[in-house]
């Protein structure tokens, strides 16, 4: 994100996101609920102007429709605040108050059933905007939701985000909407780990953000926003290789990154006895993982189809392909050095 | 290569029949311990037990062995990769030996696994499709016992060891040992082709002769009965013997009948082995395996040399096997049919050839003792059909006209296959005898009547006759095998055995397989798992798709609609 506002000598962006990460931080370390809110406000201040560019009409029609709906739900966010100070007089309880306050905050994050902006949005978007999109946004809601949830409405609406995030990605060609769909897939395992431990949800979120990263950074490289980009460009046989991993380890595949985190929830899950959401998570997964199987497969054949009149020139990126590849295999074994 | 191995093996042989010579009159037995393992409560040993009976056997295998080795360089002069050959065979002679020398169930399962093994590859050694199949059926028939034996080695760990000769006196009458005694007696029943398993033996004659000569006469298919004659302290009262004695005397009788009506030349010499071996296994199990041990190292010298012979005349008959086109050979290579009609007469059981001290002492030891009308006339019976094919035999291929084309090959100054079977006929002259001496340390107590003492030459002299006048045919004989067709097809294809070891397993199954492939793999998992499953997921994605592409207001009006439905249910 950096690299790219340099390359486009705009250091007004630059200020914006600084401001994007002390707002959320200001979110998360507030003693009372009107501090999370300014936070909140903030982010969506400072977030519309990195995504608008007024030389092009659909970022323009994007910033809009963003700041739109989550002003909507931050207004909401406030009236609920107002309500439960009012009529509870400072007591958490759990009830009708939580579910109205998580569900604002769910519309914020873009999860079922207040996700239909979230791939509309992320269809007119640049691949850095959806980065941040993706990742950073989600960090205050997320931290938000830990401090007052009702357990019950959240495992429904972790079931609707799963259920959503699988079907609704198997009918699309865009990239940027696939990956949306992923995303709010992965939204549903985050909001359940929050609720075992907000410790598992950071370990989720960094590697969710790592393996992101990853695959955002390929394709912003190659400059690919379609699925059948994918393979008319020549790529070299690591590009394929790292993509094939990068979507594997998103997927959730044992030797890949990506199993951890998984793994890790679904053994809470089996302890606390949750059988039929276990059941659900794993069906949803496989789901996805046949998606992303359908985007990478020819990257794993033996014959491939492959243009040979066009040239892809990546000399000076392979560094961060192999290095990507090399932690997505290698991360589940190494960990076991770290954390023996 | 053959030379050296040939040598070696000799030199081997020497080496055995010293020790053997030398423990039998000592009456030592030494055994050596290995420990290779000890894990929990059970300890892998490698052992090796050199008793006088070990010694013996791997003296007459290493003779056949090395005798076949010198044999085969002749024989098979003109295959390219006869190394590859000579390694096969070596490598199977040593899974015999280490089948021999051992005490101890896993090593058996070494030596018993590699003889399955190495019988598989040479049977095969010929690539076409006769082989081929041959092959199937011997590994597979063999493999049965294999399994066999890979239970009772997992049975006996009951007992902390697999030595298995320790147990014998103490275990008897425990529940572990009745399974195992089953268990040895099918793994024996499969590899010396006993009733129900006996369709690979006549099908194993597509290996090449020397194959024949060595695995299936004397080494292989006595496997089994050197097994039981091993295990006997323990089966000697159990009701299983008595099922080995019934199948293997009705082995006997219908390998006999069988080897009438063939006319392949090692057909018919696979099937006096059969009827041979059943002769074997059924004096075991009658409770002397000192006899049938006897026995077992008389048939391999008398047996290995007629396979030799059969090889001579087929490399002459342009290799042609079919009997029908031999005859009066005798005139042509007199050396030659000097073996063949000293093994044959040996088979018959003449007096004071080899043949004759160990299947005379058999009859005489079933009529001495007090068993079944019917053990007693199915063992006399298949005597007099063992001396009706074999003269059948010499008539067809020694006496009657030759039939083959006008050409004559017949060439019998071969040296080298010469040399080894002489090597072999001056022990199947003298090996009765001599064994008899080492072996019987006192004789056996026999008092018969006259008749039926005389019983062995009635029914070999009504053979005989029997076996002239079948082979006498003319152009005028009725042929009377359409008369009674389907009494003689019954006979003839061995009591229909091999169908139900090839044909009967394969196509009950393969076509119950195509039933299910085409209705369930091709037809209903389709729907219920494969793109039935996918076509419901698109189909929600698409319905899932209208609900998305949709206008910007009714996602932001929906939202309130949510919170006015939330006021209302729950402030009202």
């Amino acid at each position: 994100m950096f690299f790219f506002i340099l390359t486009n000598n705009n250091s007004n962006k630059m200020f914006f996101l600084f401001i994007l990460f002390f707002s959320t931080l200001i979110s998360i370390s507030s003693n009372s609920w009107f501090g999370c809110w300014i936070g909140l406000e903030i982010n969506l201040l400072s977030f519309i102007p990195l995504i608008s560019n007024s030389k092009n009409l659909l970022s323009v029609e994007t910033s809009l429709k963003y700041f739109l709906t989550q002003s909507l739900a931050s207004i909401n966010f406030l009236f609920m605040i107002l309500i439960k100070f009012s009529l509870l007089k400072n007591f958490n309880m759990n009830n009708i108050i939580s579910i109205m306050m998580n569900s604002s905050l769910l519309m914020k994050m873009g999860s079922a059933p207040f996700h239909f902006w979230f791939p509309n949005i992320v269809e007119g978007l640049s691949w850095m905007n959806n980065f941040m999109l993706m990742t950073w946004q989600k960090i205050s809601p997320m931290i938000l939701l830990s401090y007052y949830f009702n357990k019950n409405f959240l495992i429904f609406m972790i079931i609707m985000n799963l259920i959503i995030g699988s079907l609704g990605g198997l009918n699309q060609t865009s990239l940027r909407k696939l990956l949306a769909f992923s995303s709010i897939n992965n939204l549903g395992w985050m909001i359940f780990s929050i609720m075992i431990s907000e410790n598992l949800w950071l370990f989720y979120f960094l590697i969710y953000s790592m393996m992101i990263f990853m695959m955002i950074s390929l394709f912003f490289l190659m400059n690919m926003y379609f699925m059948n980009q994918l393979f008319i460009n020549n790529m070299n046989f690591f590009i394929k290789l790292n993509l094939l991993i990068n979507f594997l380890s998103l997927g959730g595949l044992p030797p890949f990154m990506g199993f951890m985190p998984k793994w890790i929830i679904i053994n809470f899950l089996l302890i606390n006895k949750f059988y039929f959401l276990t059941f659900i998570f794993m069906m949803t997964s496989l789901i996805i993982i046949y998606y992303y199987i359908r985007i990478i497969y020819s990257s794993f054949m033996f014959n491939y189809f492959k243009m040979k009149w066009v040239n892809l020139l990546m000399k000076n990126n392979m560094s961060l392909i192999n290095l990507s590849s090399f932690i997505s295999i290698s991360s589940m074994i190494l960990s076991t050095f770290i954390f023996m | 290569m053959c030379f050296n191995s040939f040598f070696f093996l000799f030199f081997f042989m020497l080496i055995n029949f010293f020790f053997f010579v030398y423990f039998i009159m000592n009456g030592l037995s030494v055994f050596f311990e290995w420990e290779i393992i000890s894990f929990n409560s059970m300890s892998i040993v490698m052992s090796i037990l050199l008793d006088w009976m070990s010694l013996l056997f791997m003296m007459f295998v290493s003779l056949i062995s090395s005798v076949v080795i010198f044999y085969s360089k002749s024989y098979m002069n003109s295959e390219l990769n006869l190394n590859r050959f000579i390694i096969l065979v070596l490598m199977f002679v040593f899974s015999m030996v280490l089948l021999i020398i051992s005490p101890n169930l896993i090593s058996i399962l070494l030596g018993w696994d590699g003889l399955g093994l190495i019988s598989y590859c040479l049977v095969i050694y010929y690539q076409n499709l006769k082989s081929y199949n041959a092959g199937m059926l011997t590994a597979l028939s063999n493999r049965i016992g294999d399994v066999m034996i890979l239970m009772i080695i997992c049975w006996v760990m009951n007992y902390g060891s697999w030595n298995y000769i320790f147990y014998f006196d103490f275990m008897k009458n425990d529940y572990v040992m009745f399974i195992i005694s089953f268990m040895i007696i099918i793994a024996a029943m499969t590899k010396s082709a006993q009733i129900p398993f006996s369709s690979w033996l006549p099908a194993a004659m597509a290996a090449p002769t020397p194959v024949s000569a060595l695995v299936h006469s004397s080494t292989l298919v006595t496997a089994g009965v050197y097994l039981l004659i091993r295990f006997n302290y323990l089966l000697i009262d159990m009701f299983f013997f008595k099922v080995l004695l019934f199948l293997s005397i009705l082995t006997m009788f219908m390998s006999g009948i069988s080897a009438n009506y063939e006319f392949d030349l090692k057909k018919i010499i696979a099937l006096s082995t059969l009827s041979q071996l059943g002769l074997m296994m059924s004096i075991l199990s009658l409770g002397f395996p000192d006899i049938a041990f006897f026995h077992l190292l008389t048939h391999a010298m008398f047996k290995a040399l007629l396979f030799m012979c059969a090889g001579v005349i087929i490399h002459m008959m342009n290799d042609i096997q079919d009997i029908r086109y031999m005859g009066g050979l005798s005139l042509y290579i007199p050396l030659t049919s000097l073996c063949l009609n000293i093994s044959n007469l040996s088979l018959c059981g003449i007096p004071f050839l080899s043949g004759f001290y160990s299947k005379d002492l058999i009859l005489e030891m079933v009529s001495f003792n007090s068993f079944n009308l019917m053990v007693f006339i199915l063992f006399y019976l298949s005597t007099g059909l063992t001396v009706f094919y074999t003269f059948r035999l010499i008539m067809y291929v020694m006496i009657n006209d030759f039939n083959l084309m006008m050409i004559y090959n017949l060439y019998d100054e071969d040296y080298i296959m010469l040399n080894s079977m002489f090597v072999l006929l001056f022990m199947s002259l003298l090996s009765g005898s001599f064994l008899s001496w080492f072996i019987f340390s006192y004789p056996y107590m026999i008092y018969l009547p006259f008749n039926l003492k005389l019983m062995v030459i009635y029914v070999s002299i009504l053979g005989s006759i029997l076996g002239f006048m079948v082979s006498n045919m003319g152009i005028y004989s009725l042929n009377k095998l359409l008369l009674s067709y389907n009494l003689s097809s019954f006979l003839c294809l061995m009591w229909f055995m091999p169908n139900l070891s090839t044909y009967g397993l394969s196509y009950i199954y393969l076509n119950f397989s195509q039933i299910l492939f085409k209705n369930i793999d091709m037809g209903w998992s389709e729907i219920y798992s494969g793109k039935g499953i996918f076509n419901i997921l698109k189909n929600y994605s698409v319905f899932y798709n209208i609900y998305q592409m949709n206008n910007f207001k009714i996602y932001l009006f929906s939202f309130i609609l949510w919170f006015m439905i939330l006021f209302i249910f729950f402030f009202i």
